[in-house]
Formats: C-alpha cells, sequence, structure tokens
C-alpha cells in the first residue's frame, strides 16, 4: 500500500498539452474512470473478438514495480500484456509508446493519455533525459510498465533483436521484469493494416528476472537485453510446441 | 414543479426585468468593448510598456471567456446558475487535489467528490434541510470511510484535507449557488460577484499608491496593509450603493446594514484569497492552476469567493431571507 505524501502532482503547473506528453503526468478521477471502462472493454473485446488464450498467468509478482517484456508484433499487443493484469495494479500500469507514433499530435497523445495510460518514450536525441525520468519514477512510484525491446513492430512477424534500452529500465534496480510471448497478434494486425482481423491470440508468461545485481553500464545493459530476448524466444518454442501439441 | 419554478430555473426570458441586471450586462458588455481601446490609446501615448501590454491582452483574452462563463448562467436562469457553481466547485477541488496530493487517494477524492455533487442536488432541489445537514453528515462519512483503509499511516491529514476541501468547494461555495433559490437571484449575484471581483482590483491599485507596509509577507509577500485598507473603504462604498439598488424595498435597505455587508465582502474576500495563499506557501506553488493566462487556475482567479458567498448569504439571510417565498423541495418532494 503507498503511504501518503502531501506533495503535487508531479505534472502539476504544465499546461495539458504538456501534461499529455510528459512522463511525469499522473492521472486523476476522471482518467481513472476512463482507464477503468477502457480496460473492461478491451478485456470483453479481447477475449470475445480474439478468443485470447494466457498461460503463465501465476508468475506475475503480485506487487509492482516490475516491467514486463515482450515481442512486438502489432498494436494489440500493450492492450493484451496490460489488459492481464488486476485492476489495482492496472491503474499503475504504463505502456511505453514511441513519442514520435502515439505523442505526435495533441489529439492522439490525449488518447493514448486517457485510454491506455501511456508514457512517451523519445527515439534517438532526447531519449537519454526521458529514459532516466522512467528509471526513477518506476522506483519511486511503485509502478508497471509495458515495454517492446525490439523497438518497434516486427513487419514479417519475426521477432528481432532485442535493443540494450531495455537494460538501462531495469540494471541494479529491484524491478523484475517478467518476459511474454504474444503469438497470433502479427495475423490479427499486421502493420499495414489499421483495423485488427477475428483471429485467434495466445499469450505466455515467463518467471520474473531479477537485475538487481547488472552493472547499470552498455555491458550490463547489452547483457540484461540478451538475456531477456533469450526468455522471450524459450517462451515462444514452448507455445509453438503446446501449440502443435495441443 | 409549478410554473414560478419552471421561471426561476429557466426562464430565460425575464432575465433582464431587473433594472440592475440591465446595467450590469449593459456595464459587461461596455469593458468588454471600450478596454481594448483604452490598452491601444495608452500604448501609443506611450504609457503602456510592450512587456506590460503583452500581459494586459493576456489578462483580457481570459476575461473574454471568464466573463461570459460568469455571467451567462445567471442570465439563462437558476438551474444553469447552480449548475456552473457546481462545476466550479467540482474543478477548484480538482485543483486543490492535485495540488495537495489528495487526488492519488481515490477512494477519499471520490467521496469528495460525491459530496460537492450532493450539495448541488440539495441547492437544486431548494431543500435547505439537507444542505445544511450535509456539512456534519459527510464530513463524518469521509472520516469513517478512511478507517476501512486499514491505513493509521497519514489517516488525520489525509481526512482533514478531504474535510477541508469539502467544507471549502462544496458548502462554502454551494452558498453562491443557493442564493438562485431566491427570486431576485441575478441582482444579488451580479451584485456580489462584482464586489468580490473589485474589491481585489481595489486592494491591488490602493497597495499600489498607499502599501508600504507588508500584510501578511510570508503568506502573500505582495499584500499590503494600505491595500487591504484602501479595499475595506471603496468595496464597502460600492457594494452599499449598489446594494440599495439590488436591496431596494427590502429590509436590508438601510445604510447601516449595506455597510455591513459591503464591510463583510471586503473582509471576507481578503481572507479567502490568502487563504489559498497559505496552501499554496504551505505546498511551495507559485499557482493552483493553469488553466487561465495571467490569472492561475480556477481556485486562482475564485478564492475571493469562498468565504464571502457564506458570509453573505446568513447575513441577507437573516436579514430578508433568501427564497422563502419559492417552492421548496422540487425534486425530492411530493
Amino acid at each position: 500500500m503507498e503511504p501518503w505524501k502531501l506533495e503535487p502532482a508531479h505534472d502539476h503547473g504544465m499546461p495539458l498539452e504538456q501534461r499529455l506528453k510528459s512522463v511525469r503526468r499522473e492521472s486523476g478521477l476522471i482518467g481513472v474512470a476512463a482507464h477503468v471502462a477502457w480496460w473492461r472493454a478491451i478485456r470483453i473485446y479481447l477475449r470475445t473478438v480474439h478468443r485470447l488464450k494466457v498461460e503463465g498467468l501465476e508468475r506475475l509478482p503480485t506487487e509492482p514495480p516490475f516491467v514486463l517484456v515482450a515481442n512486438h508484433q502489432s498494436h494489440l499487443d500493450a492492450l493484451i500484456l496490460a489488459s492481464q493484469l488486476p485492476w489495482r495494479i492496472r491503474l499503475r500500469t504504463y505502456p511505453i509508446a514511441a513519442a514520435d507514433t502515439f505523442f505526435d499530435s495533441n489529439t492522439s497523445a490525449a488518447f493514448a493519455a486517457a485510454t491506455i495510460n501511456a508514457l512517451p518514450m523519445q527515439r534517438g536525441r532526447g531519449g537519454a533525459h526521458a529514459l532516466d525520468d522512467l528509471r526513477n519514477r518506476l522506483a519511486a512510484e511503485r509502478c508497471v510498465y509495458v515495454l517492446f525491446p525490439e523497438g518497434t513492430r516486427s513487419r514479417d512477424g519475426s521477432m528481432n533483436p532485442f535493443k540494450p534500452g531495455i537494460g538501462m529500465f531495469l540494471a541494479g534496480t529491484d524491478a523484475p521484469a517478467v518476459p511474454c510471448h504474444i503469438q497470433g497478434a502479427f495475423q490479427a494486425m499486421p502493420p499495414n493494416r489499421r483495423v485488427p482481423r477475428a483471429t485467434p491470440i495466445s499469450l505466455r508468461i515467463g518467471d520474473p528476472i531479477n537485475f538487481k545485481q547488472s552493472p547499470n553500464n552498455r555491458e550490463g545493459w547489452t547483457s540484461i537485453a540478451r538475456q531477456l530476448e533469450i526468455a522471450v524466444r524459450d517462451l515462444a518454442g514452448q507455445l509453438s510446441n503446446s501449440t502443435s501439441s495441443g | 414543479m409549478n410554473a414560478q419554478t419552471r421561471q426561476r430555473l429557466f426562464g430565460v426570458n425575464h432575465a433582464l426585468d431587473s433594472g440592475v441586471v440591465r446595467v450590469f450586462v449593459i456595464a459587461i458588455v461596455g469593458i468588454f468593448i471600450l478596454t481594448p481601446i483604452l490598452f491601444m490609446l495608452l500604448r501609443s501615448a506611450g504609457k503602456i510598456p510592450d512587456k506590460h501590454y503583452e500581459e494586459l491582452w493576456k489578462r483580457y483574452k481570459s476575461w473574454l471567456i471568464l466573463g461570459p462563463m460568469m455571467t451567462v448562467p445567471v442570465l439563462l436562469g437558476a438551474f444553469w446558475t447552480i449548475l456552473a457553481v457546481g462545476i466550479l466547485s467540482i474543478l477548484c477541488y480538482r485543483e486543490y487535489a492535485r495540488a495537495t496530493g489528495l487526488f492519488r487517494e481515490r477512494i477519499t477524492s471520490l467521496l469528495v467528490a460525491a459530496g460537492i455533487l450532493a450539495v448541488t442536488f440539495s441547492v437544486l432541489d431548494h431543500w435547505y434541510g439537507l444542505f445544511t445537514a450535509l456539512f456534519p453528515l459527510w464530513a463524518g462519512f469521509i472520516a469513517a470511510a478512511a478507517i476501512f483503509e486499514d491505513r493509521p499511516k497519514g489517516y488525520i491529514q489525509r481526512v482533514a484535507l478531504a474535510v477541508l476541501a469539502f467544507s471549502l468547494f462544496g458548502v462554502c461555495l454551494g452558498h453562491l449557488g443557493y442564493f438562485a433559490n431566491d427570486r431576485d437571484f441575478r441582482p444579488i449575484l451580479f451584485w456580489l460577484v462584482l464586489c468580490v471581483e473589485m474589491n481585489d482590483i481595489f486592494a491591488y491599485i490602493s497597495g499600489k499608491m498607499f502599501g508600504h507596509l507588508k500584510l501578511a509577507p510570508h503568506t502573500s509577500p505582495n499584500k499590503t496593509i494600505g491595500g487591504a485598507l484602501g479595499a475595506l473603504i471603496l468595496t464597502t462604498t460600492m457594494a452599499a450603493a449598489i446594494g440599495h439598488f439590488v436591496f431596494r424595498n427590502s429590509t436590508v435597505d438601510h445604510p447601516a446594514r449595506l455597510i455591513m455587508l459591503g464591510l463583510v465582502i471586503s473582509i471576507c474576500g481578503q481572507l479567502g484569497d490568502l487563504l489559498i495563499s497559505s496552501i499554496k506557501r504551505d505546498l511551495e506553488i507559485k499557482d493552483m492552476g493553469v488553466l487561465f493566462p495571467g490569472h492561475g487556475g480556477w481556485l486562482d482567479r475564485f478564492d475571493s469567493l469562498i468565504l464571502a458567498a457564506p458570509a453573505i448569504f446568513h447575513l441577507v439571510g437573516y436579514f430578508r431571507g433568501i427564497g422563502l417565498d419559492q417552492p421548496a423541495r422540487i425534486l425530492s418532494g411530493n
């Protein structure tokens, strides 16, 4: 349970458009109501339209902070992952989204903030500072991030190598990473489709991995990325095995 | 609901029946038209530096939004007035909750918001019994509900902040809406809001002219004793003079009573301002919000009404009553 703090919102004093694009954004009652309604609708949608099958739900940590890490096949991925969390945790869950895609206009920023509660991640220059803010927030607020270390969606359905940036979130922190593998999302919504197809999707959740002992330097980050990539590829193998055997 | 009540709630066709309201509306429209002309004349005469000119324009543009937001609901009828005050109360609470961190306490915050809605309902219903009962009942409810979190660390501060919020933005501001249950609510509300706003301006101007001694330097460094006394004299004079026309032929229309109303508006207006300044200094923030350029947030703009509204409500109520000839419990009654 979070301790009480007499402390202004971290985005206090920012104009609305700046708030929506800030990694320090905090939701109030209206924001929470919007998120609850959104996630309820998404859960129903995934269950009915995509017949979402989930394995390993019991492996999720019961308390934040932690980071959900998965392969990136489509725009449905963040919805699939975050929707599996209990609502108490989901209200403190932030998918990390590319700022140049989801926060490039006020309308898209408002949508990303009001619905999935996404936080922007700058790609390229300017990203390091935002990444520091995100890393600090993960520890200070005991929240959950949803991250896709490939950096972008797969163009052909296959998994790309994980970028070391994921290590910068996790090296030397108490927050474990939970590897997850999504299958079927590419078929449902490849990059060239705007509306998803009603095809089945599966999610497999792996055991949390802690990187508290990992050095917070390039070597440590690369090692974390490699370990997580292997863990997700392992889950992919299990998933394809269980699918073929099932 | 009878025809008289419907007329009060939605009777826009009678909005300008009162001569006082007509003068107010003409004055407001006139000020909006003349102000930019005055700015341009002063600038061309070199009386306003460029920096101040930009700032004045920002403030003027904010007033172009604020002015209609404050006057149009009152002209449209009591229903819209009460609704507007209810929305204002929620917006003020939102700023306060974000400034204090109370917004992170979801259940407590929801209860404060629900309490404000309950007050707004009692005002709309013209159910004075419920309106007065809500403060003790809801304050107790907030305190009791927080027990169930089983989180004693910080309990006093969380509950005290929530009860303070409910009392200031629910109950105190709710009195502003309750004026709308009076048959003559339009002139009374225009008079009250005008006097409170002018009180701020009088304090600023008097402070610039005579302000040497600081009033409360740790709370609000720019406020001076000269400004406070100047506002007291000027606001009282203005409130009494205009109040004579607003309350004509009623028991309020007596020099001593009108002067008392003016003094109360000025003192409570300044105290409301200092109250919000105290909260801001405690939290080490400059403004409560960033909604209006040059004004800060809703609370920075309407802080002077928080204490003035209930004080004037009860004073006028004591002298002549408010809404006594209007049907009560229009929604909940039989």
